[in-house]
């Protein structure tokens, strides 16, 4: 069991100018699933590399469990990696996968069995014990990978996007028993994802990246209700936040000429700013379809049967903008009609500087 | 591909006739496709059986006849006489014994030492392209050039660089490739044939998965233990492939043996001898068609079971 710390940990890649990761610090905790999450090329694989000891720390240091492990190679490092493409060796069955580990540590033949037999049990594997991992489907492949990070018992689990390979239906199954497996054995795992339903069903805490720089850490929750930049406004949700730049109304900030309610606090915070240059967001359900609001023309309607998501242009700062209202199942709004949009909930403000304006 | 599909759902099974006519007008389908890919193979198949098989079907021909050059007679037909007569044939065995270890020595060394080679390029540093070139250059020298530059520069003992440095060593300098001609020639074979055995597994190594390298140093593999565990199995086919190909052409092997010890019997292999028997001065053609016959299927055999021994080997490591 083992604690993490990424302190000022930076990588630049030779030949590159920018650190692919930047000056990060994350503290994980004795038994958590952290989720790092980011666009595609955000340094995500490269942070989780850097603690696995596959990429040199340029600048900063790596901590497991209080000892400075920066200089040390992976083999010295007692953690388990799950490849995104599985890695699994092709020469040996899907048995001596799972024991390859074990072997190099010279655990005796009969515990390795064992430990092995344990682990396939957990899996669903045994009966594949003997094959080579060509012979497996995808969904095997990624337990065969599994198996060889929990034979070892290791103070770590890293996993590059362990099910991006899966299909949509097998990777939400697998995705909840990788997160109650996680649970059961209480191993600190660092999870590398690009799908942020994967970072916010999964993690205890989700650490966002962006262009190697951590936006905010916290819990999945507080990541939803309270993003800490338009960054991470933008990138958690599905559908996404409608985020716009601000039109000063009266001088209050406004969305297509309908100022935003917000209180007092959040006004006083905002003054001195010039309300053009701050953003609002809201949430597609914080959204409803009324009487009164910000006006426009339906353009889609996407039916999810027990909820449907209204697409309404409307004319923002002289420019077509969509906006997304979360309405219910079934509903009789159609393309074309005329709508009316009223808050009906939690606004988002972010200054001049793209940070949020707490309230 | 096949996709006959009769749909027997309907009318209870019993396939109607549009059903059978379908099915024939697709086979008709399938068989036009087959030549469809076959007829663009045919030229080069026609030239290779012109230039290869009907040689080959001539040589089965004169080694059932008793041509030679000295008869006057015209060629009779003796039925396999050729062939009994090379069981009491003592040159031919100790030529046969002499490709056997020539072959073996040559194949396995290049290989160990363009497999040690591989390892050394197949990882980034300054001047890889050039000295992969530099090292690749023995393999396209002519084997007679080859030949010919080892036995001048390399083994004379007067002017040869081994007897230089030996005389540096204080030691005697002696005729290398007189005294031991067999090594001589092994030697030369080698150095050639190790960059070809190099182009080869380097092919294999740097098709090799990184991250499954990265996975066994994770796992705690050493680097040897990575090599010997991940790599070797994963190089299997390549070696096996580098084993073929040399053997095949270094069990053929002629003009290093005529270049560099002549026709001394300590270095003496098959083709040598055959040659010797026939266009070389003995001109028995019809018993060296025997022996060139014998040799073919032998090498077919050798070639299969260096293959069955190297794959064992293989199979016991992982
Ligand atoms: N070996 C390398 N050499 C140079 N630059 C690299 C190397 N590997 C990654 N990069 C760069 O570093 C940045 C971060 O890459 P990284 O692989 O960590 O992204 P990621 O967040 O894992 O993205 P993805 O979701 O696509 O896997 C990218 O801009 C990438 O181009
Ligand atoms: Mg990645």
């Amino acid at each position: 069991m083992a604690e993490v710390r990424y302190q000022e940990a930076s990588r630049i890649y030779p030949g590159t100018e920018e650190p692919a990761v930047n000056q990060l610090n994350l503290d994980i905790g004795d038994g958590e699933l952290l989720v790092l999450v980011g666009p595609s090329g955000s340094g995500k694989s490269t942070a989780l590399r850097m603690l696995a000891g596959l990429e040199t720390v340029n600048m900063g240091s790596i901590w497991i469990n209080e000892v400075d492990v920066t200089l040390k190679p992976p083999q010295d490092r007692d953690i388990a990696m799950v490849f995104q493409n599985y890695a699994l060796y092709p020469s040996m069955t899907v048995g001596d996968n799972m024991g390859f580990a074990l072997k190099q540590q010279k655990v005796p033949k009969a515990e390795r069995a064992e430990r092995v037999a344990e682990a396939a049990r957990i899996l669903d594997l045994t009966e594949y014990l003997d094959r080579k991992p060509k012979n497996l489907s995808g969904g095997q492949r990624q337990r065969v990978a599994m198996g060889r990070a929990i034979v070892r018992q290791p103070q770590v689990f890293l996993m590059d996007e362990p099910l991006s390979n899966l299909d949509a239906k097998l990777r939400v199954q697998t995705r909840t028993e990788l997160a109650d497996l996680q649970a059961r054995l209480g191993v600190t795992t660092v999870y590398v994802t690009h799908d942020q339903v994967e970072a916010m069903t999964m993690g205890h805490r989700v650490a966002v990246l962006n262009f190697g720089v951590l936006q905010q850490v916290d819990a999945p929750k507080t990541l939803y209700a309270a993003p800490a930049n338009k960054f991470v406004a933008g990138f958690i949700g599905s559908p996404a936040m409608n985020l716009f730049d601000a039109e000063n109304v009266d001088g209050k900030p406004g969305i297509a000429g309908v100022a935003v309610p917000i209180n007092d606090a959040v006004a006083a915070a905002l003054k001195g700013q010039s309300l053009d240059k701050v953003s609002v967001g809201v949430r597609p359900e914080h959204l409803t379809l009324g009487t009164a609001g910000i006006e426009g023309e339906v353009t889609v309607v996407e039916e999810l049967g027990s909820e449907s998501f209204v697409h309404v242009r409307t004319d923002h700062r002289g420019e077509a903008t969509n906006i997304v209202v979360r309405d219910r199942g079934e509903t009789q709004t159609a393309r074309g009609d005329r709508v009316k949009i009223d808050f009906d909930g939690p606004l988002h403000v972010f200054g001049e500087d793209g940070q949020r304006v707490t309230a | 591909m096949s996709a006959v599909v009769v749909d027997q759902s309907k009318n209870g099974g019993t396939p109607t006739s549009d059903d059978l006519a379908r099915a024939a007008a697709i086979k008709r389908m399938e068989r036009r496709e087959g030549w469809k890919r076959r007829l663009p193979v045919l030229p080069a198949l026609i030239y290779t059986i012109l230039v290869t098989q009907i040689p080959f079907l001539f040589t089965l021909f004169y080694s059932l006849t008793d041509w030679r050059i000295d008869k006057v007679e015209p060629r009779q037909f003796i039925g396999v006489e050729n062939y009994a007569s090379l069981s009491g044939d003592k040159f031919f065995r100790d030529a046969a014994w002499i490709s056997v270890q020539m072959t073996v020595m040559a194949v396995l060394l290049s290989l160990i030492v363009g497999t040690g080679l591989a390892i050394l390029l197949d990882r980034k540093f300054f001047g890889q392209g050039f000295i992969r070139t530099l090292l690749i250059t023995p393999f396209l020298v002519m084997p007679v050039v080859a030949g010919l530059m080892w036995k001048l520069q390399m083994f004379n003992s007067t002017f040869g660089i081994i007897g230089w440095v030996m005389n540096g060593l204080g030691f005697d300098s002696i005729e290398f490739a007189t005294k031991y001609p067999l090594a001589s020639v092994v030697v030369v074979l080698v150095w050639q044939w190790s960059p070809f055995m190099m182009l080869i597994v380097l092919a294999g190594l740097q098709g090799q998965d990184q991250s499954v390298l990265e996975a066994a140093r994770v796992d705690g593999a050493s680097s040897w233990g990575t090599f010997r565990q991940i790599t070797l199995p994963q190089l299997r086919p390549f070696l096996e492939l580098g084993t073929l190909l040399g053997a095949i052409y270094l069990i053929q092997v002629y003009d290093h043996i005529e270049v560099i010890v002549g026709g001394q019997p300590g270095a003496k292999n098959l083709p040598f001898y055959i040659a010797q028997r026939s266009i070389g001065g003995g001109n028995v053609f019809g018993l060296a068609s025997a022996y060139s016959i014998v040799v073919v299927i032998a090498s077919i055999i050798i070639a299969n079971i260096g293959l069955r021994v190297l794959s064992n080997l293989l199979e016991d490591n992982s």
